[in-house]
């Protein structure tokens, strides 16, 4: 009965209440997607392949390591295979806005690190014995536009020049913790076209290990190996490794987070702002409700339960709003388009959740003043008020 | 709303009990239905003193049980002084005032003279500045707001001017909100608020909302809410102030049989002169004091 007297008043002012509720669920809209963007940034790091390492440059990823270390790496005890790639940094001419990973990695021992990368067999046999060749992700194929069998020409700026490519293979992954919008291309193909000075050098190496309980020591033991060298290294997990390379832009998640924050705040008012109008029209009402014998604690109930209606609905038109927005629209794009920041741009089951609770609990916040007010309501004055 | 809806009240709790109790009966004798009106309300009563005889409830708070010899109302030398603004208003001063169980009193006098302030103090809603508010047993001037709230609930039945209905409720769940604050089984709360709603003869309103209501079943309604607990005082302010004549005359007519059949005691605070001339006793208030 109490809750059907909160769920009528709320009705009662059904455009005012419907208001309330889309601009607390546009509120939410923001607050879900800003979400989402923290989190599948996150994501990146937290599908990472667990039994793999990274093996990169002790100061910093810029810096390159000689190729003779992939070597000493594969003697260390418990490393099944290394394999090594460099950032080669190119565009195309052609679309030179559109940002994608492209780097050349030795694509035998590639293939056997990265294991949840799919090529058709024909494919990867062409692959190999191209020089020139290179595989693209099923997503980054799409948006070049290219097929197998077509030429690709990449300008180059750390390795400059024009760079061409024969596309022999599109990949697709076993697993999410292989990007599918990258362009993989033979490493010696590079190399030998570099000048003397430049030749041999490796932006990092990927290690995939015997045993995943012994990850931390065997990260340790390749670092020793190198620890008297002119080069040190740091190996980590390849969780830490994407994560490390994200904690670049840690300052603008903060940033995001901040905003998350105002958005929140902006919904509360909106929300303590309906509630309050409520209880300041329903004054009368609840005086003829504590003159009946109703308690104060039975009025701020009242206006505790709409409050918590209001923020249900609030919370659960958000996630309406937000779950098309982003999963079907913007996270489609932005999957298809920068898998590589984004490798799963939705929303989580959990972020609906949060959600709608955080709905709930602000709305109920919000109503804190409100609902002390009609607490304290003075029944004699509520009666003598006219209307 | 035609007119035929605001008839005699009595005329229509029969036509109403016909259709809801006796349906196949071919032959309700109109005559014969009205005491069984009474004997359901009496039934209700007795639940009531049932349930409260169970939970043994404390002299403090509780159903009424009358004192032999003592009068229901005792209000002695009672002040009542408001501080709102610069200057203190004493509204009541040293007002003494009796009223035996089973009256029907009204209450008259100029705008702004306290009867409301009054009525209230009687009504437990406010305690006197000074003085002694002694009311069904009970010395109001000592207890909490907590305790008022729950002789409220158990002693005093409320008629406004305003009729003051919960708009978003229809008529039966809003003279079921009283019942809320008691133990009786939901079941049994409708099937009482059905049985108010029938006294005061809106038994085929009963699904409406107070806007579909005209003002004189409005104060039906409000009248049902008032007595659905079985209250032992109806505290009535002004309850025609609003009505036509009619409607009036119907509501005045149901206060009656409600003081002659159902033994309430009802204080009724009134401008209207014929209003007055229902009850047995007619007080004046003046600047505070009774004439
Ligand atoms: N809560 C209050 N605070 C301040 N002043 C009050 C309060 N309640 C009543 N008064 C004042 O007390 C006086 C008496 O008010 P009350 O409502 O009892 O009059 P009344 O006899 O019922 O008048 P009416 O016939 O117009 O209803 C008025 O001057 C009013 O302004
Ligand atoms: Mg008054």
């Amino acid at each position: 009965m109490l809750l059907k007297i909160a769920w009528r008043n709320l009705l009662r002012n059904s455009g005012r209440t419907l208001l309330t509720v889309l601009g607390a669920a546009c509120a939410l809209l923001t607050f879900v997607m800003l979400r989402t963007v923290v989190s599948s940034w996150n994501s990146g790091a937290e599908y990472a392949a667990k039994d793999r390492l990274g093996t990169r440059h002790k100061v910093s990823f810029v810096i390159q390591l000689p190729k003779k270390y992939v070597d000493d790496i594969r003697a260390v005890p418990g490393v099944k295979q290394a394999t090594w790639a460099n950032w080669f940094g190119a565009r195309d001419p052609r679309q030179p806005n559109e940002f994608f990973a492209n780097m050349a990695v030795d694509a035998p021992s590639f293939l056997e690190v990265m294991d949840e990368l799919v090529l058709p067999d024909d494919q990867k046999k062409a692959w190999l014995e191209d020089k020139k060749g290179a595989i693209v992700g099923d997503a980054l194929a799409k948006k070049l536009g290219v097929k197998v069998g077509d030429k690709i020409t990449l300008e180059g700026s750390i390795y400059p020049g024009d760079w061409e490519f024969n596309i022999r293979g599109i990949y697709t992954a076993s697993r999410r913790s292989l990007d599918r919008s990258q362009f993989l291309f033979h490493w010696s193909y590079m190399n030998d076209s570099l000048p003397e000075a430049r030749r041999d050098e490796i932006g990092w190496v990927m290690i995939r290990v015997s045993n995943v309980a012994q990850s931390a020591q065997i990260a340790q033991s390749i670092d020793r190996v190198f620890e008297e060298r002119d080069t040190q290294t740091v190996t980590m997990s390849e969780r830490q490794l994407q994560a490390s390379f994200m904690a670049m832009f840690s300052a603008l998640l903060k940033a995001l987070d901040i905003v998350s924050v105002i958005i929140l705040a902006i919904m509360m008012m909106v929300l303590g702002n309906t509630i309050a109008m409520g209880v300041r029209e329903r004054t009368r009402e609840y005086g003829v409700l504590r003159a009946i014998g109703f308690s104060p604690w039975h009025i701020r109930s009242f206006v505790l339960g709409e409050a918590a209606v209001l923020g249900l609905f609030a919370g659960v038109a958000g996630i309406g709003l937000a779950y098309p927005v982003v999963d079907r629209g913007l996270g489609q794009w932005l999957e298809e388009n920068m898998g590589g920041w984004f490798p799963y741009f939705r929303v989580e089951p959990s972020t609906m959740v949060t959600t709608v609770v955080i709905a709930i609990g602000l709305s109920a916040l919000a109503s804190l003043l409100p609902v002390l007010q009609a607490g304290r309501i003075s029944v004699t004055d509520a009666l003598r008020r006219v209307g | 709303m035609s007119d035929s809806d605001v008839k005699e009240p009595e005329a229509t709790t029969e036509d109403g009990d016909a259709k809801g109790d006796a349906r196949d009966n071919e032959s309700p004798a109109p005559k014969g239905d009205a005491p069984g009106e009474g004997a359901k309300a009496d039934a209700a009563k007795a639940d009531a003193a049932k349930d409260s005889a169970k939970s043994d409830a404390p002299p403090k708070s509780g159903p009424y049980r009358p004192t032999p010899g003592k009068p229901l109302i005792e209000m002695s030398n009672v002040t009542k002084t408001f501080h709102k603004g610069k200057e203190p208003l004493t509204v009541l001063d040293g007002l003494t005032l009796t009223i035996a169980e089973g009256a029907f009193e009204a209450l008259m006098g100029p705008s702004g003279s306290g009867k409301s302030t009054l009525l209230n103090l009687i009504a437990g809603l406010d305690r006197p500045t000074s003085g002694t508010a002694r009311v069904a047993g009970h010395n109001l001037e000592k207890m909490s707001d907590g305790e008022l709230a729950k002789f409220r609930a158990q002693n005093i039945g409320f008629i406004f001017q305003a009729y003051n209905l919960l708009p978003v409720l229809t008529a039966v769940e809003n003279v079921e909100l009283p019942l809320l604050l008691t133990k009786v089984p939901s079941g049994e709360r409708r099937k009482r608020a059905e049985t108010a709603l029938r006294v005061v003869g809106l038994s085929d309103r009963m699904g409406h909302y107070p806007r579909q209501l005209s003002g004189g079943q409005e104060q039906r309604v409000a009248i049902a809410r008032a007595i659905v607990n079985d209250p032992t005082i109806l505290v009535c302010d002004e309850p025609t102030g609003d009505l036509d004549r009619k409607s009036a005359d119907d509501i005045l007519a149901l206060l009656t049989k409600l003081n002659q059949d159902f033994k309430k005691t009802i204080l009724m605070v009134t401008h209207d002169p014929s209003a007055a001339e229902r009850a047995t006793t007619t007080r004046h208030l003046n600047k505070g004091r009774l004439d």
